[in-house]
């Protein structure tokens, strides 16, 4: 073996010195997070739970959790990263480009992959990346050049990658991928720039592509008629948050992004599929087997981004496979997970722009809240009641954990024209500051009636997603800086500290040398807090 | 061959990265140029900075001279690449397409200061009026006098036109800006304190007193706290006479710092 760096010495020295860790095995995923130590998945496990079932830190000993240590970089974006840890090694990203490993006990780096991006790239919402996905001893993750790479997990060195697109058009990766099988899934953001979106899945060993499905049908494909004159080429439909999968039903549950342009309906009437959707993929060949869309023919940017939380539970009398998600829209949603069949929609925040959901689970539009070119205050604002950050779901109270976003904002039609690469908004502007009706709160619901069991109210909407533990505590962070700890059944804060920077992350927690932590990134760091 | 294809992708370079600057100052000129650039300015910039340049969370465009450099070489620089570490993105558009959005941001600063004119009032009895009887120094600073209550007025006349102006002297608290907003709070004590938010967050609120004490409180240990729609600044139409503010808003339109100065950075 030929050592190439100094920096591989020393990381391979250090690893040496403790247990080589083990790699990660499909069995690993499939367990995880059932087994505890390790974080292995963006959300924590296949089913978007974002529960861990270490329960050392818990309600009677929260109150003496501290910081154990801290991670800084020259962090100008926001850090928005899910830390991945396996057997001592914790794996993160930095934005833009870059991977981490870290000793998990100390935070110590242990090697760093930079990628030679080009100076100008095109992402919407800052140059963020959210993390990565594993499996053996490799990593994997979506890059903002618009590729999917594979890094070695014990070097940093890269191994593979492959081209989704053209990033110049507007393309980029911002999401964890999703590893399933042999097979690692990425989508493609871009849904301000006029893509067409699709979702790849590459073989983990050669990085070649498997199968591609296109978030916008093309001609001949099921729903192209939901697209006027050729506006499907142009249509949006991103993806930016990681799926979730069923094994059993070998499905995988894709939130799809806004069509384009986002405030501007009229070049594309028509319902728009598949954007604003969950499209239920066949893991192996990338098939749709169902979709079901949150928001047909959106125009007020309301992505279905949001995390997909498989449930199996009793509804109406009869075990079923569930799948709930709170919407951008302001409805949680529970539908078959099977089938695709709406079973229930239920407003979770205050919004403006639907009378209500029919029972085939279409909105029901209240006139005149589409935006104009006089603008239109309609709720809630255009982050959606709530956005990316994950939800979690505990199933030791059953409950449904969201971090919500109260408030309104002024929705602008304006002209549009596509010119690749650029903006293709179709709006004059969005009038987001209006904070003095902005306002947010964690809220518990009940995840098969959605009904409401306690709020725990923020002072701003937060961008900070959340993380249920079997101590019985919930983990949250907020937008004026604060990282806290919330007792999962009543709401109650239990602990908190200021990190000092807004939380756009969401927590996780691991388990290393016999202590439970939980790392959370705020600001421009990341940090890790135990008990003493 | 190969060279041709080197070529071929030379050529194709331009239309793929897009500008690269060739003026040193705007080419653009014509009333087509100027709506073309007001029409890319609302796709492009409008969401953050406004269509008047005067509201949003981007930087503040009407006001006669810019942190980063006000040439026009130095403005398409700052269109076409953005400010690093901030959520001000560069703009993907060809080069004579920038110069036209230049084109029409230029009007931002010809309505906030050249029309920031001395109208009928006098200026010295403005500066009289604004240090003595207005008592306006009390809470605004100019140059290195004054007080921080309220915003700094030290460049009032490239950033206010003489409406804005007047009207803020007629009525404060039509438009007060995020950072000057007023609370009134009663403490467990029973002591009322009333200023301006400095910071505030789910479990405390910092403010300036009105004697200018940076003062921290517990929101859940307080009796009250308000945010009153009204100012802290008085409405001067029942204080002076019309003249009178007609000669303050004469006075602070001449501030103003229209030539940059030279020295260290």
């Amino acid at each position: 073996m030929r050592l190439r760096t100094p920096f591989a010495i020393l990381a391979s020295a250090l690893l040496c010195a403790a247990a080589l860790p083990a790699e990660v095995t499909l069995q690993d995923l499939l367990d995880d997070p059932r087994v505890g130590a390790d974080w292995l998945n963006y959300h924590g496990g296949y089913a978007g739970h974002r529960h861990s079932l270490l329960d050392q830190i818990d309600r009677s000993n929260v109150e003496s959790l501290r910081l154990e240590w801290a991670f800084q970089e020259r962090i100008s974006e926001k850090f928005e990263v899910t830390p991945l840890v396996h057997e001592g090694i914790m794996y993160i990203t930095v934005p833009p480009g870059d991977v981490y490993a870290l000793d998990a006990e100390t935070g110590a780096r242990l090697w760093r992959y930079s990628r030679r991006l080009p100076s100008k790239l095109i992402a919407c919402c800052g140059l963020v990346n959210r993390g990565l996905a594993i499996l053996g001893d490799r990593l994997f993750m979506a890059t903002l050049d618009a590729y999917t790479i594979a890094l070695d997990s014990k070097t940093g060195r890269l191994l593979w990658e492959t081209q989704l697109i053209d990033y110049s058009l507007g393309y980029s990766g911002t999401h964890a991928p999703l590893v399933v099988k042999d097979m690692v899934m990425v989508g493609t953001a871009g849904g301000e720039y006029g893509i067409r979106g699709f979702i790849d899945a590459f073989d983990v060993e050669t990085g070649e592509r498997r199968w591609r499905f296109y978030t916008v049908p093309g001609p001949g494909e099921f729903g192209r008629e939901t697209w006027a004159g050729d506006s499907w080429k142009t249509g949006g439909a991103s993806i930016w948050i990681t799926p979730s999968y069923d094994p059993e039903l070998d499905l995988v549950y894709w939130g799809v992004g806004n069509p384009g342009p986002d405030w501007n309906g009229d070049v594309r009437l028509g319902d728009n599929l598949f954007s604003d959707s969950v499209v239920a993929l066949e893991a192996d060949t990338g098939t749709r087997r169902w979709h079901f869309q949150f928001t047909p023919h959106d125009v007020h940017d309301w992505d279905a981004t949001q995390v997909m939380v498989l449930l199996d539970k009793e509804y109406r009398g009869v075990e079923r496979k569930l799948l709930v998600t709170a919407n951008r829209n302001g409805f949680i949603y529970l539908l078959d997970r099977q089938t695709g069949e709406f079973l229930r929609a239920t407003q979770f925040v205050k919004q403006t722009w639907a009378v209500g959901i029919s029972e085939d689970g279409r909105p029901i539009r209240r006139p005149g809240m589409e935006p104009s070119a006089e603008g239109i205050e309609v709720f809630p604002t255009v982050a959606g009641g709530t956005n990316w950050m994950s939800p979690a779901y505990s199933p030791d109270t059953g409950m449904l954990y969201v971090s919500c976003r109260e408030g309104s904002s002024m929705y602008y039609k304006g002209d549009t024209e596509y010119r690749p690469g650029t903006r293709y908004w179709g709006s004059m502007f969005v009038n987001e500051p209006t904070m003095h009706n902005w306002w947010g709160a964690v809220r518990a619901f009940d995840p098969i009636s959605a009904d409401l069991i306690w709020e725990h109210k923020l002072f701003q909407p937060a961008w900070a997603g959340l993380l249920s533990t079997a101590g019985g505590l919930v983990f949250a962070g907020t937008s004026d800086g604060f990282f806290k700890a919330l007792d999962s059944g009543s709401g109650e804060e239990l602990w908190r500290i200021n990190v000092g920077g807004t939380v756009q992350a969401s927590p996780m927690t691991f388990e290393v040398a016999g202590r439970q932590m939980v790392a959370v990134a705020a600001g421009g760091s990341l940090f890790a807090f135990a008990l003493p | 061959m190969r060279n041709l294809l080197n070529l071929a992708a030379l050529l194709a370079l331009p239309v793929l990265l897009t500008a690269a600057r060739t003026h040193e100052t705007n080419p653009m000129s014509s009333a087509e140029d100027f709506a073309e650039g007001r029409r890319l300015y609302r796709i492009h910039c409008g969401v953050c900075h406004g269509m008047d340049g005067n509201t949003g969370r981007g930087a503040r465009l009407a006001r006669r001279s810019y942190r980063h450099g006000d040439s026009d070489a130095e403005m398409f620089d700052l269109i076409e690449g953005g400010v690093p570490g901030t959520d001000m993105p560069g703009v993907w558009l060809e080069e004579d397409d920038i110069w036209r959005i230049l084109l029409f941001v230029r009007t931002f600063a010809a309505k906030a200061g050249e029309s920031c004119v001395a109208g009928q009032g006098d200026v010295a009895a403005g500066e009289r009026l604004f240090s003595g009887q207005g008592s306006c120094l009390a809470c605004h600073t100019v140059g290195p006098a004054g007080g921080r209550l309220g915003p700094d007025m030290s460049f009032a006349g490239e950033m206010f036109t003489p409406d804005q102006i007047r009207r803020a002297l007629l009525e404060p608290a039509a438009d007060v800006a995020d950072r000057y907003r007023t609370v009134r709070l009663v403490t467990a004590g029973g002591e009322r304190v009333e200023g301006v938010v400095l910071n505030e967050n789910s479990y405390r609120i910092y403010i300036m007193d009105r004697a200018e004490n940076l003062r921290a409180f517990d929101k859940g240990k307080l009796q009250s706290l308000e945010t009153p729609t009204e100012s802290l600044m008085p409405a001067y139409g029942n204080l002076l006479t019309e003249a009178q503010i007609e000669h303050l808003v004469a006075y602070l339109c001449t501030l103003r710092e229209d030539r940059r100065e030279g020295g260290t950075e």
